[in-house]
């Protein structure tokens, strides 16, 4: 027998276990901590019963969830039911294992890690895809589409982004992405537009926050996830939950510095450095945190304000911010200060001069519209 | 054209006065009730004629229907429309009975539409019914309840509710 | 063995809705579902669902997202007040007018209580008066606080957060109307000739101080979404109600308000002491869900106004005529008698016919809301569900004026 192979498949089981379980925990600790979260901003205590400040509270819910009844419609495919569920989750397990989460330690260092990132995070909508298809239900068909549509266009800017951060480290691997931020050098300085950019496609690429209506459409045609309850259900909701931890993972990791801090070698354990760490989860949950203050603070956008947000706004800045990166980093001599300033600047205008063009837009939508009369 | 309100000045005697003159015949009793209401007593064959025109009244226009409620009197059912001329700012409370054993009136959702619904309830409650009615059903009973139960006469009994 | 998938015979609605239904293959027009073929299905939005407010059953006949077709269906919370009526009563009807529309309970109570006082010839005494000024616009900040939160939260989580703010306020101002009538929805206030209860020592000072903060809590609320682009998007142009429907089906209040007419009983006809006071007439261009939301916004300031105003005039007297227990049995003499009011959500009144007896002979209530949800059709049609959704919430209904 031979014990090499058995031992390397052992190995390759015991990480993704692990890596599952990771990314299981940290669903469902985001779950609780958005919805204490909300609650604090709506003036409310939220769930604070089930172990000290209801942190066990995702718990309880996952085991209720797992008691439910488990049927599937009829008429449903009963392979690809099944299978939509639990394809779901791939992509945000497969892109956990090439994080930097410390110094001296990356459980799968790529060279490529930033087009695999992209690559993988396609699993979850070719399985919302098929949990919408496999319902055998012509609405959850249509909210998997809307929803696959809106992935789709929204990876594209995403990738635009990841294209600029590429071009600045001149790298497309993530420890090398980080550490090209060592002292402060952080990316989110230097390119704040990127950076904006990748956070709103993030959030569009992830159902949440204002860009959720495919999956809370108008509670009458519900989305993909109609037909699905108990544990099937709670594997789709887990994954939002679990794509906001990795996207914020990626976004630390490309545009905050990863795991970079004060106090970086204070304490090592066999070569890895446990202070680190800590500085990567404290940004990763400020920026869940941002994600979950972006999602309460906004009325929800209707699928055509969706797509023209991503196609006619979103793709040519993207566009127009390669150009500019690329030409600054080509042309200008001190392509650094060059990058922070024409950053800034891109960032501000658009900032400011967004909201007042689609205020008087609107204004002059308004103004055309007729007095009401008979 | 906008909405305009009060835009005429009649007193209420007048506004009484030039109805009893454009309706002669069809209104009866016609009174006035303080601060701004014209109360008025009104054949029941007439009704479709008479909203009609009523509603075209040169300054008097009647164009919005309040209500309807149907009023059980014994030996009659009434049913009283109350409606709102915008020009004048007043309203008008027309009365119109009908015998108990033949309670038939014409509809005038044609004339106002509002009293689809007002109709559907009188019919419900009262069991007046109005002949012409689009969808004449009853609204906030169940669809087989037997019997009208704000007439005087009904008395509740398990036949009444086949669903419960 | 009952059959757990039987199909309950379809009811009235149903059938009517599925006569009208044609057979033929729409295409799913105006929205990114064109091209795929749809039969026009009818769907029930149950009485108990998250975004229709209260037991309102919709039928919707939907053309892949785009209603074609609403049909209404009510009587879940009918409760035959208007057949309690004639057994009870002027006096012990009261509580009784305070749950048809339970969230405006003190105006509904006023739109009773006057007509049974114009009935008896009697008028109240101008410090009742005052008073019942006072609860009355005090009500009708609280009932749109609780008409505006619900709306927006129909369109968004950042509703939700509304909402709580929304309710938070609105349980000062409960707080408030419990220490004047005792309780928090159920007042059981006004009586024939005034109001049951003085106000208690020290009421004044409070209702001004919260009159002071109301402003800026009503800034609070707008800052979230007045200025949202995403909010204008999605309410403005959608749900026209035209001048051409008011006329047509008898619409009153915010939702008349808010198409440019000047509808309101306050200054139409004028009743207690509305006169004296010095208020505007909120009104709104272009009869858009934006403009409902906006006109209710207006009116909950113009209506911290009143309050203070009437603080000020509160004149010194009785609140009751006669004695301070009015009596428990009156008998109005023969003759009929409408009255309507303006309530938060329209024109609301009783119709009462007396034959001379202890007990009313008929009394019929005239909703504001059961002559809103007629438009219902008209205003639905054509729209994609998440705006039929946004539209009904703007027209504010509550089921119990609705049904009785």
């Amino acid at each position: 027998m031979d014990w090499d192979l058995v031992i390397d498949i052992g190995r390759l089981v015991a990480c993704v276990v692990l890596a599952y379980m990771v990314v299981f925990v940290a669903a469902l600790a985001n779950i609780v901590f958005e919805r204490r979260a909300l609650a604090f901003m709506q003036d409310r205590h939220g769930p604070n019963r089930v172990g000290p400040h209801g942190i066990f509270q995702s718990v309880a819910d996952a085991f209720k969830m797992m008691g439910k009844e488990d049927f599937r419609p009829a008429l449903a495919d009963p392979d690809i039911f099944t299978l939509a569920p639990i394809m779901v989750m791939i992509g945000a397990v497969a892109v956990q294992l090439t994080m930097p989460y410390t110094k001296g330690f990356t459980p799968a260092a790529l060279n490529v890690g930033l087009i695999y990132i992209v690559a993988v995070t396609s699993f979850t909508t070719m399985a919302i895809l098929l949990g919408g298809w496999a319902s055998h239900n012509k609405y959850s068909l249509v909210g998997a589409l809307r929803s696959a549509a809106q992935m789709i266009s929204y990876e594209i800017p995403m990738i635009l982004a990841l294209l600029g951060v590429s071009m600045a480290v001149g790298s497309l691997n993530l420890d090398v992405v980080v550490t090209a931020q060592a002292d402060y050098k952080w990316l989110a300085f230097y390119m704040p537009f990127t950076f904006m950019l990748y956070v709103i496609a993030a959030i569009a690429e992830l159902n949440r926050g204002p860009f959720d209506l495919p999956e809370s459409e108008s509670e009458l045609v519900s989305g993909y996830g109609t037909e699905y309850s108990g544990m099937r259900f709670g594997m789709f909701f887990l994954n939002e939950y679990a794509g906001m931890t990795i996207m914020s993972m990626v976004a630390v990791t490309l545009f905050l510095g990863g795991w970079h801090g004060p106090f970086e070698d204070l304490i090592v354990v066999g070569g890895v450095s446990v202070v680190p760490f800590i500085w990567f989860m404290v940004k990763t949950y400020a920026l869940v945190f941002a994600l979950v203050w972006v999602r309460l603070s906004l009325p929800r956008l209707q699928v055509d304000q969706l797509m023209a947000f991503a196609w006619k706004i979103l793709i040519p800045l993207g566009l127009l911010n390669i150009a500019l990166t690329a030409a600054v980093i080509l042309w200008v001599p001190r392509w650094k200060w060059g990058l922070l300033i024409a950053g800034w600047v891109a960032l501000v205008a658009f900032v400011g001069l967004f909201d007042p063009i689609l205020k008087r837009r609107l204004r002059r939508q308004r103004e055309r519209l007729p007095v009401v009369s008979s | 054209m906008t909405l305009e309100i009060g835009t005429v000045d009649l007193t209420m005697d007048e506004i009484a006065g030039r109805l009893a003159a454009a309706f002669p015949v069809e209104l009866s009793a016609v009174s006035v009730q303080e601060p701004d209401t014209v109360v008025a007593h009104l054949e029941r064959t007439r009704l479709k004629d008479v909203a009609r025109r009523l509603k075209e009244l040169p300054q008097l226009a009647y164009e919005t229907l309040n209500w309807i409620a149907g009023v059980d009197l014994g030996a009659q059912l009434e049913s009283v429309y109350h409606v709102y001329s915008w020009r004048t700012n007043t309203y008008l409370e027309l009365h119109v009975t009908v015998p108990r054993a033949k309670a038939e009136l014409d509809t005038v959702t044609d004339v106002w539409p509002a009293a689809d619904w007002h109709e559907r309830e009188a019919w419900d409650m009262m069991g007046i019914r109005y002949l012409g009615h689009p969808d004449l059903r009853r609204i906030l009973l169940k669809d087989d309840f037997v019997g009208h139960p704000l007439r005087k006469d009904y008395v509740d009994l398990a036949e009444n509710h086949p669903h419960a | 063995m009952p059959d757990h998938f039987a199909v309950p015979e379809p009811d009235e609605a149903v059938k009517l809705a599925l006569r009208r239904v044609r057979e033929t293959t729409a295409v799913g027009g105006g929205s990114d579902m064109e091209g795929l073929e749809f039969n026009e299905v009818v769907v029930n939005m149950g009485p108990q669902h998250p975004s229709t407010h209260g037991v309102l059953r919709l039928v919707v006949t939907l053309d892949g997202e785009l209603v074609k077709d609403v049909i209404p269906v009510i009587g879940y919370l009918h409760r035959c007040k208007e057949k309690l009526a004639e057994k009870r009563t002027y006096y012990q009807y009261i509580p009784i007018v305070d749950r048809t529309e339970y969230l405006a309970s003190m105006n509904c109570e006023w739109g009773y209580v006057m007509t049974v006082e114009k009935l008896m010839g009697i008028r109240p005494t101008r410090r009742a008066e005052f008073i019942r000024v006072i609860v009355g616009e005090l009500m009708r900040i609280a009932s749109h606080q609780v008409a505006v939160g619900t709306f927006v939260a129909d369109l968004s989580p950042l509703g939700t957060a509304m909402v709580f703010y929304m309710f938070r306020d609105r349980e000062l101002i409960l707080d408030l109307l419990e220490e004047v009538s005792g309780a928090r929805m159920m007042f059981n206030y006004l009586r024939f000739g005034g109001v049951r209860y003085d106000l208690p020592a020290g009421w004044v000072d409070k209702c001004r101080e919260l009159m002071k903060r109301m402003p800026k809590l009503i800034d609070e609320y707008e800052a979230l979404v007045d200025d949202n682009a995403i909010f204008l998007q999605r309410t403005q142009g959608k749900g026209v109600i035209t001048q051409q429907d008011i006329v047509d089906y008898g619409i009153t209040g915010p939702n008349a308000r808010a198409s440019g007419v000047p509808l309101d009983l306050r200054r139409t006809r004028p009743y207690s002491v509305y006169p004296e006071l010095d208020f505007e007439v909120c009104t709104a261009a272009h009869g858009d869900v934006f403009d409902r939301y906006r006109v209710r916004m207006d009116e909950m300031r113009e209506s911290v106004k009143i309050v203070e105003q009437c603080l000020d005039m509160l004149p010194r007297g009785r609140v009751q005529l006669g004695s301070l227990r009015a009596p428990y049995v009156i008998t109005p003499p023969p003759g009929s008698c409408y009255v309507g009011q303006e309530n938060p959500r329209g024109e609301y009144g009783t119709y009462i016919v007396s034959d001379g007896s202890r007990y009313p002979y008929r009394l019929k209530f005239r909703d504001p809301c059961f002559c809103n949800l007629q438009l219902f059709p008209k205003l639905l049609s054509g729209n994609k569900i998440a705006d039929a959704v946004a539209i009904s919430g703007s027209i504010d209904l509550v089921l119990g004026g609705i049904d009785r």
